[in-house]
């Protein structure tokens, strides 16, 4: 038994050293394993990696670069707590999610604006004392309001989310007219 | 869509399994970043037919929309505070506070004890800051490190165990901390909710599951993973040797020392009005490169990139799934086992307490910010499953278990900071962590959330006594019950790897149906049948759990 559990013990010994000599070489310089294998010599993923180093950090300055050029710098400083929820009867428009709308207002998600009832906001400011960062909710929305319907003007935002949100009741007052209208054109 | 949701959810967790599993050996960030293109792909395939090109260009947006820049900039803020102090001598000058520290009466047990509950102590809105700034100092206690003041077991517990702390005091926070997504929903019944009703019980409950993190660390990690972690030990008589080496301490590291000090109190007690930690702690960087002397390089030496970019690429997976309805169809999955007979609500709900730990992602955010709205539809806003005070028991326990899910992630989670800081392979803390998160944290949540929090909330505090008393009693109940459960497992364990694996499993199955059936009592109190579901419920979510903790940590190649 005692000899059985040593043996057992070093296969695992053996199985856990990280011998690359002892792999068959497929190609020059490359062994088997190493095309799957978290190697630091690896071949084949060396520059996938570096592809996707690429990709994260083009996204991440892409994220804080647009709300800057969009005059959305305020959405920069969210900390996404979501205390602003606690808003829930002050809002005069019930809008639930306002976390959701910063994040939209940031990225220029006009879907995420539109379904969480960013174009019936009145910007009242009630939801801004709930901030803990004190951005300026009323004013990030309505800038986000402006691009919004801008881009519902340029056809960039699908008719099927506008339809929805009309039947939802998710459009205000202010802009009721106009997506009317350019849907009315659509169709 | 409906269907696209399911398929990408399924690309995710599959991805995620084989990466857990060892089959798919690509850097965490590479296989994100393919999870997220091929989401975003079918996502593209899907709408091309329902919506046209106009909805394809638009995914692009929705997937970046998933990047939470908070977590990324407070570690980044942290590293660079941690950069500063260690060019400037300031950890030169902790360590001889923290040696004079140890001759006071509370000695060097009880400073590290101050140590690793610092993190809920300052509980600041993202683990990171303190973990980045502090977990070097923690390191320089080994031999290593300079200090020898403690063995490499101590040190794995030390760090594992303020990890542990740190990862979690993200929930408790009242300056942006992850807790108030939940205090906020709560604001609907509670009045005063979003003062800090989750506050209280995150804090109690994360204290304790240090405590426990501590234990499995040092009877279960330590054990199933030997030679995982390459820190060195001691040589013979190198302690006393390495103590009584003098470190001496310059102005310099005094005054950054202070100057690192003042920022974390500034941030937590905000004197000067409401600011970022992160411009606080980036100010106090500048005034140590000013006041110091040292230079900009100095200081950027401290920024680690690979926990930043495993983070976004976390994200961006993160933002891919949303925008393709994954969390809606996670969502439906989780109501959906409600309808269940031997689950019932307390069964799905045991479930759905313990689903961050099941899924740890790279940022609890993620995963809340997508689900905590589903559990406020669970109560009376929408499907009337639960009352206000039973949703506030589940968002309790949801919470400090959704908080602590960085900790044990592999997808970029901050204990990767620990892993790393303890030269441990990746992995080593996920068992200790999710143990301690499911059998320790949820239930003694819920409990203080039942018998203290609600009865101080609304105006029926009469019974407050009795209250406490039942807290301490639920609280040395689960405490001694998991203790005991470690050190049983502990004897079983014999060094082979499958036999010990399955011995842990079973260590995680009795306290998940322990604490399943602990929520299940705050819910519905003494009805059996409640009590049953919750304890199926807290097994199914402890198999789970369990499951994933994985068997070896070191390469798996076999030499022919």
């Amino acid at each position: 038994m005692a000899d059985q559990d040593k043996d057992q013990k070093d296969k695992t010994e053996k199985k856990r050293q990280r011998d690359d000599s002892a792999q068959p070489v497929v190609l020059p310089g490359i062994h088997r394993y190493q095309f799957f294998s978290n190697l630091k010599d690896r071949a084949l993923t060396k520059n996938l990696n570096r592809l996707m180093m690429f990709g994260i950090i083009t996204t991440l300055g892409v994220d804080i670069i647009k709300p800057l050029f969009r005059g959305l710098t305020q959405t920069i400083y969210c900390y996404e707590c979501r205390a602003c929820y606690a808003t829930q009867d002050n809002c005069p428009v019930g809008i639930p999610f306002q976390a959701e709308l910063v994040v939209a207002s940031r990225v220029s998600d006009y879907r995420r604006f539109i379904n969480n009832g960013g174009l019936k906001c009145v910007r009242c400011g009630n939801c801004t004392s709930f901030c803990v960062q004190y951005i300026e909710l009323q004013e990030v929305f309505g800038q986000m309001q402006t691009i919004t319907m801008d881009a519902i003007r340029k056809g960039k935002v699908p008719k099927g989310v506008l339809v929805r949100a009309m039947e939802e009741g998710l459009v205000g007052r202010d802009f009721i007219a106009d997506v009317a209208d350019v849907l009315g054109k659509r169709t | 869509m409906e269907i696209l949701g399911y398929i990408t959810l399924t690309i995710f967790i599959a991805a995620m399994l084989l990466m857990l599993f060892r089959k798919l050996n690509f850097p965490v960030q590479t296989v994100l970043i393919a999870v997220s293109l091929i989401c975003l792909v079918v996502g593209a395939v899907f709408r091309s037919f329902t919506e046209g090109w106009v909805g394809v260009i638009l995914l692009p947006n929705e997937m970046i929309g998933g990047i939470i820049l908070h977590p990324i900039t407070a570690l980044l803020a942290g590293l660079f505070l941690s950069g500063a102090l260690t060019a400037s001598g300031g950890f030169g000058a902790l360590k001889i506070l923290i040696n004079k520290l140890r001759k006071t009466p509370i000695g060097l047990a009880g400073t590290l004890v101050i140590l690793i509950q610092l993190p809920v102590i300052a509980s600041l809105p993202c683990g990171r800051i303190i973990g980045a700034a502090l977990l070097p100092l923690l390191f320089a206690f080994g031999f290593e490190g300079g200090m020898g003041l403690l063995t490499r077991a101590q040190l794995i517990v030390l760090i594992g165990s303020f990890a542990r702390n740190a990862f979690g005091s993200c929930g408790p926070s009242p300056i942006g901390g992850v807790g108030q997504i939940g205090e906020g929903f709560l604001g609907a019944f509670f009045p005063t909710a979003s003062e800090g009703i989750l506050r209280a019980p995150q804090a109690f409950s994360l204290m304790l599951g240090t405590a426990i993190t501590a234990l499995f660390l040092k009877f279960i990690s330590m054990k199933l993973y030997p030679k995982d972690v390459s820190l060195r030990d001691l040589p013979e008589g190198g302690m006393e040797k390495k103590r009584e080496s003098e470190v001496r301490g310059s102005f310099r590291g005094y005054l950054s020392l202070m100057i690192f000090l003042a920022s974390l109190l500034i941030s937590i007690f905000q004197p000067f009005g409401k600011m970022p930690v992160q411009t606080v702690l980036v100010a106090g960087g500048i005034l140590v490169i000013i006041l110091c002397r040292i230079t900009i390089r100095d200081m950027m030496g401290g920024i680690i990139l690979l926990p930043v970019s495993a983070m976004a690429a976390g994200f961006l997976a993160a933002g891919a799934l949303a925008a393709t309805g994954g969390f809606n169809a996670l969502g439906n999955i989780l109501k959906g086992f409600s309808n269940i007979p031997f689950l019932g609500i307390a069964g799905m709900l045991a479930i759905f307490v313990q689903i961050q730990t099941i899924l740890p992602l790279s940022c609890s955010r993620i995963l809340t910010a997508a689900l905590v709205p589903v559990l406020y539809l669970f109560g009376p806003a929408k499907f009337d499953l639960i009352t206000w005070p039973q949703l506030a028991i589940v968002m309790a326990a949801y919470m400090i278990n959704a908080t602590t899910s960085c900790g044990p992630s592999p997808l970029g989670g901050a204990g990767m900071m620990a892993e790393g800081t303890m030269r441990a392979e990746t992995g080593y803390i996920k068992g200790a962590f999710t143990f301690s998160s499911m059998a320790v944290m949820a239930p003694l949540a819920a409990i203080y959330m039942k018998f203290l929090t609600l009865s101080s909330f609304p105006a029926s505090g009469l019974q407050f006594e009795r209250n406490v008393w039942m807290i301490i009693g639920f609280t040395v109940i689960i405490f001694a019950a998991n203790a005991i459960m470690i050190k049983l497992t502990n004897i079983f364990l014999s060094g082979n790897v499958n036999r010990d694996w399955w011995y842990q499993l079973l260590g995680f199955v009795i306290p998940g149906a322990i604490g399943g059936a602990i929520l299940a009592f705050c819910l519905y109190e003494t009805a059996f049948l409640p009590i049953i579901q919750g304890t199926i419920g807290g097994i199914i979510a402890a198999l789970l759990i369990g499951l994933m903790v994985p068997k070896r940590l070191g390469p798996t190649e076999t030499v022919e």
